[in-house]
């Protein structure tokens, strides 16, 4: 059974027979269990998983044995096609607090890219019909999310200037104060992807996540789809997502010293803290697309449809918007010179 | 040699005008016929071929603005203040290309007393105002203290019939108009629209500050605004002096004895 994005129901393709995964009973916190979609078993000692590159998996279906990465939690045997979920990494300690499922099908996320790749204003003509994805593929990225608090004390010297006239002189009235500020922030479900593969700046880009549709976890939501264990723990990407909230807590002191001409930081500390974290699976879809020899990749957020990566850029568009526009400013500008008396040239 | 060939290319032109002026005297024949002199050189700064190249070039430049640009260059105004005895002039030789009392615009200088008074009337008085006016006076100045007369007189054709082109009130002198800056501005616009389009193509940031923020339990604890002390500064305004004129002599417009009114600008060389 494979996990269907319209239903959010896990649907058998040949029987058409539907399960709702919120009623399937599972326990991941405790003891592994055994459940509908965990079709594997690993063959070497559970202790191996880490050590090796690669680790086998005996697929339930079809008898073939798999070879996995180590953070695979999630795939499909390459013989049968089976989902394979593989539960001693999604259980006890790496066990997923909350999932978002997909919400777009294959189908519709190949008719997202193409609509994408079609509105693209300087990408070349041939890329345009998207006819050449090589592969496209549905993967729950490990994410962490944090609650966090920031505790702000910035001191500053700040001036308001006023000026008026008065006879024939004209007078510029500075005046100086000592502006202090403690402020108390905090952020909730900060995301920050915890998988190595995946570009720290495209996954930032596939924000955000509507998190009305966080499910608690259950091992069939990965049916059909690849799925990846946390590469990163919770503290080791602190850094990271401080760095994240970092401009928006400096956006949010700016706005408390609104009123003053001008505005000068003595000393400014910002204590942030983890107030809770979550491991979480989001959904992305994996496009990877040949174009001119290169393989463009592109992901797109499996629950909003949003396409992030770099397109190719034609340089014929570039030069042909770059062109209209100036010509087009220039032939403005002559229009109102001309509708002024200037004359054309 | 060469002198000579450019006096035959010159001299060749006459009968051309020549006829062409025939032909627009045909056109308007109100407009021709009452076309007096253009060139009034009193003070005989001007050769001969010089005063029949500018009155040409008056003639030409003045049909397109409907305008006769006059020229007069004078020994002494009989004791008359030269703007009285431009006024004078408009009143007793009423000029003007649509007809006596016309559209005219009119440079006259005075060697004696060294000014030099500019006017327009009528449409001229709309199209040149004092601005424009002085600002065609402060550009040809430097000629005429230069004694280059010629350059002086042909600078001021040229300016008066630019000017004129443009809708009165708006600056004509203004960088908006310069074909270099609206090129820059064009090439600078597009590089910038382009290099969004660029950046924008993979994909870009949509989360904000408020995104994340639980609004609710975020909140300033506690602020404190002291006033520290004050500094006061002052600079003196700089007023102008003289209302239209610029230079040593408040110009600008007034009224004829004969009750026509004009723009001018006026000002020592």
């Amino acid at each position: 059974m494979v996990f269907d994005a319209d239903t959010g129901k896990l649907t058998c393709p040949s029987c058409r027979n539907r399960l709702d995964i919120e009623s399937i009973p599972e326990n991941l916190r405790g003891k592994p269990s055994g459940t509908e979609a965990d079709r594997g078993r690993p063959s070497g000692p559970a202790g191996a998983a880490d050590a090796g590159d690669t680790v086998t998996y005996h697929c339930n279906n079809c008898g073939a044995d798999l070879l996995t990465t180590p953070e695979t939690a999630a795939t499909r045997c390459s013989f049968c096609g089976a989902g394979v979920v593989i539960a001693e990494r999604l259980s006890g300690e790496v066990a997923p607090h909350l999932v978002i499922p997909f919400k777009i099908s294959k189908e519709e996320a190949i008719k997202a890219f193409k609509r994408w790749c079609r509105n693209g204003l300087l990408t070349p003509r041939g890329f345009m019909t998207a006819d050449r994805i090589q592969s496209i593929t549905g993967i729950y990225v490990p994410y962490w999310l944090y609650d966090l608090n920031s505790h702000i004390k910035v001191s500053a010297v700040c001036t308001k200037v006023r000026t008026y006239t008065s006879g024939d002189y004209m007078y510029t009235e500075t005046s100086y104060f000592d502006a202090y500020r403690e402020i108390n922030l905090n952020y909730v479900k900060v995301p920050a992807d915890a998988s190595r593969k995946m570009d720290d700046e495209l996954m930032d880009k596939l924000e955000p996540f509507h998190y009305g549709d966080l499910k608690v976890f259950k091992t069939p939501y990965l049916a059909g789809f690849l799925a990846e264990k946390y590469q990163y723990t919770d503290n080791e990407l602190m850094p990271r997502v401080k760095d994240k909230i970092g401009r928006f807590v400096e956006e949010y002191i700016r706005s408390t010293y609104s009123g003053y001409s001008s505005v000068r930081y003595k000393s400014k500390q910002i204590d942030t803290s983890k107030v809770q974290s979550y491991y979480v699976l989001f959904p992305v879809w994996l496009v990877v697309y040949d174009y001119d020899n290169f393989k463009h990749t592109f992901a797109m957020n499996g629950q909003t449809g949003k396409v992030v990566g770099k397109p190719p850029i034609s340089y014929g568009k570039v030069a042909a918007w770059f062109g209209g526009i100036a010509a087009g400013t220039m032939l403005v500008f002559k229009t109102v010179s001309l509708a002024l008396g200037g004359g054309f040239l | 040699m060469i002198r000579t060939n450019v006096r035959l290319v010159r001299g060749c032109r006459y009968p051309v005008l020549f006829i062409l002026a025939l032909l627009l005297g045909f056109g308007f024949p109100a407009a021709g016929a009452a076309a007096g002199p253009l060139v009034y050189d009193h003070a005989d700064l001007l050769t001969a071929e010089q005063e029949a190249e500018l009155a040409a070039k008056a003639a030409e430049l003045g049909a397109e603005r409907q305008t006769d640009f006059i020229i007069i260059t004078l020994n002494e105004t009989g004791g008359k203040d030269i703007v009285d005895y431009v006024a004078d002039f408009y009143d007793e030789t009423a000029p003007g290309y649509d007809g006596p009392h016309g559209n005219a615009a009119i440079l006259a200088i005075d060697l004696e007393q060294r000014d030099v008074f500019l006017a327009g009337f009528k449409h001229a008085e709309v199209r040149l105002s004092d601005a424009r006016l002085d600002n065609i006076r402060t550009k040809i100045t430097p000629y005429l203290s230069a004694g280059r007369f010629y350059d002086a007189f042909d600078q001021y054709l040229e300016l008066a019939h630019k000017y004129m082109g443009f809708r009165p009130g708006v600056n004509p002198d203004s960088i908006f108009f310069k074909t270099g800056f609206q090129l820059a501005v064009s090439v600078g616009l597009a590089a910038v629209v382009v290099g969004m389009m660029a950046y924008r193509s993979g994909g870009r940031v949509t989360i904000n500050a408020r995104t994340y923020l639980d609004a609710g339990r975020s909140r300033v604890v506690s602020k404190s605004d002291v006033f520290i002390n004050k500094t006061v500064t002052r600079t003196k305004i700089e007023r102008n002096q003289s209302g239209g004129g610029g230079g040593s002599f408040g110009g600008g417009g007034g009224v004829t004895r004969g009750g026509h009114s004009f723009s001018g600008s006026r000002g020592k060389f």
